[in-house]
């Protein structure tokens, strides 16, 4: 099939599946109690965009995303770098993280209400405590890419260290590192989410936890729609950097 | 009078001697302890002239062209290239060919021959030139905006070619740069070897595991023993240049690379 006949056949998909939330709850084939129309929510979502108490709850989410974001992508990477070059304490170290890793993070949500109560600093928490292992092990592997036999050329050639870190460990690395910070968003959104609709006071997930509570499925959707866009957007713009970076390989 | 396109270029070093190796021993400090990996090697390489080690696994050939580029140094002995000692890569000095693919596969074909005139700091366009000239002399001309995965085998190893040439070095020290390739691509590419070596005039250290290789490249052949690794025969192959697939039949060839044969064997 060519590539103008696949992209047609998705956006047909798109446009069977926007028709059919739009049709079945109208014609009562589903409940629209549980389903209301997509026209329904498109224009909950005009509203509650214009309330300024979501338009908060939009800002204090951000925030939270991007300083979480902000603290465990390097820390994880520093850490990870620092497992991968160095042999003792990678040996030490790594079977603990790999088993902390495959831990379900939200049961430890708990202790951190405890420890942080629930405001910002309890969201940023848990969601970098969701993303650093993750960073952490994408960062090793990263390292761990840079075969031998490239710096053995850069040495012959008389590279300096900051040469062979700029000339041959980054661009070696940089399409796993970029991946890494891809994934590392979905867990780190993940993780807001998480914090928010399980115990908080404001933001984007407590107030679409709320309004699951109260059976007001309009404005769920609605929100759901911000996130999805959200998450969709910022996934889009870093895959186009890898692809960007990733040009050479096969 | 001579017609001049017959005149050989001179070489671009003015000594007798491109390469000496004097009493030379190497002592591996692994997990086990002490390892003597090579044992009193002495060897020299007049200028212009194809030198081929051969030897067995482990016997120490590939440390040897470490310290031959400056990626090593020696537990004694000493060791003059260019008539000088090399205690520090100098890829002005001398150019390396390593094993496969040791291509930067983010980088292009061009942008690979240029690497060593990047790291040095070399104008942009003076890059450019240089590299593009030789990947002409390794018949790639047309190939530089390729990357490693677009290009054959054979392909990347006269690109690896072209990066050890790129900074003019007198000397070039190939490790089994075509170990990895299929026996057809590695005939031509050494007979594509002789080629350049002779437009070039560079003194050539190459190693290898293939007998057949030695003996078509090589001026003179060191045969070398398992580990602690010496020189244990110097073959001189006194077959005529140009080289010719033809000369592989011959009772000549045959008789040479047997005397190597048997000496690797013995000592195995």
């Amino acid at each position: 099939m060519s590539r103008t006949a696949t992209l047609l056949a998705r956006l047909a998909m798109l446009v069977v599946f926007l028709g059919a939330w739009e049709l079945f709850p109208r014609a009562g084939i589903v409940n629209p109690m549980l389903l209301p129309p997509l026209s329904q929510v498109v224009s909950t979502l005009g509203d509650i965009l214009a309330r300024g108490d979501f338009r908060e709850a939009i800002a204090v989410t951000a925030a939270e995303v991007v300083v979480a974001f902000l603290i465990a992508v390097p820390l994880g990477a520093a850490l990870g770098v620092l497992l991968a070059e160095n042999a003792y304490l990678g040996a030490v170290f790594r079977p603990m993280l790999f088993y902390v890793f495959s831990i379900p993070k939200s049961i430890f949500l708990p202790m951190f209400i405890l420890a942080f109560g629930i405001g910002f600093g309890q969201k940023v928490a848990y969601a970098t405590f969701s993303t650093v292992f993750i960073v952490i092990m994408s960062a090793s592997a990263a390292v761990e890419s840079v075969k031998a036999e490239y710096l053995l050329v850069a040495q012959s050639y008389g590279a300096t260290r900051a040469q062979i870190l700029r000339r041959v460990y980054v661009p070696s690395m940089m399409p796993i590192l970029l991946e890494a910070v891809r994934i590392s968003m979905i867990f780190n959104f993940t993780g807001v989410m998480i914090a928010e609709m399980y115990a908080s006071r404001t933001g984007v997930g407590h107030m679409i936890a709320n309004w699951g509570e109260n059976f007001m499925l309009p404005q769920l959707f609605a929100g759901v729609i911000v996130l999805a866009l959200a998450a969709m957007a910022f996934n889009e713009l870093v895959r186009s950097l890898e692809v960007r970076c990733s040009r050479w390989r096969s | 009078m001579q017609p001049m396109a017959k005149l050989k270029p001179q070489p671009e070093t003015t000594r007798a001697n491109a390469v000496e190796v004097t009493g030379v021993s190497h002592i591996y400090h692994g997990r086990d302890g002490a390892v003597p990996a090579l044992t009193d090697i002495d060897m020299t390489v007049p200028a212009g002239r194809f030198t081929v080690i051969v030897g067995p696994s482990g016997c120490g050939k590939t440390s040897l062209l470490m310290m031959l580029a400056g990626l090593r140094t020696p537990t004694s002995g000493t060791i003059l290239c260019d008539g000088r000692p090399i205690p520090s890569p100098d890829p002005q000095r001398v150019g390396v060919v390593f094993q496969e693919a040791s291509l930067y596969p983010w980088l292009t074909a061009l942008d690979n021959v240029e690497f060593p005139l990047a790291l040095k700091g070399a104008p942009r366009s003076e890059r450019r030139e240089r590299a593009q000239a030789m990947l002409k002399l390794v018949g790639l001309g047309s190939f530089g905006g390729r990357y490693p995965h677009e290009l054959s085998g054979g392909m990347k190893q006269r690109v690896s070619i072209a990066r050890g040439l790129v900074q003019g070095p007198p000397v070039l020290l190939m490790d089994e740069p075509f170990a990895a390739l299929d026996e057809q691509t590695r005939m031509t590419m050494g007979h594509e070897l002789l080629r350049i070596w002779d437009e070039t005039n560079k003194t050539v250290v190459f190693i290898t595991h293939s007998l057949t290789e030695a003996v078509y490249l090589a001026d003179e052949v060191l045969v070398m023993s398992a580990r602690p690794g010496r020189i244990i025969d110097r073959v001189a192959v006194d077959l005529p240049r140009p080289r010719t697939y033809q000369m592989m039949a011959t009772d000549k060839f045959g008789q040479l690379r047997e005397r190597i044969w048997q000496q690797i064997r013995a000592k195995e």
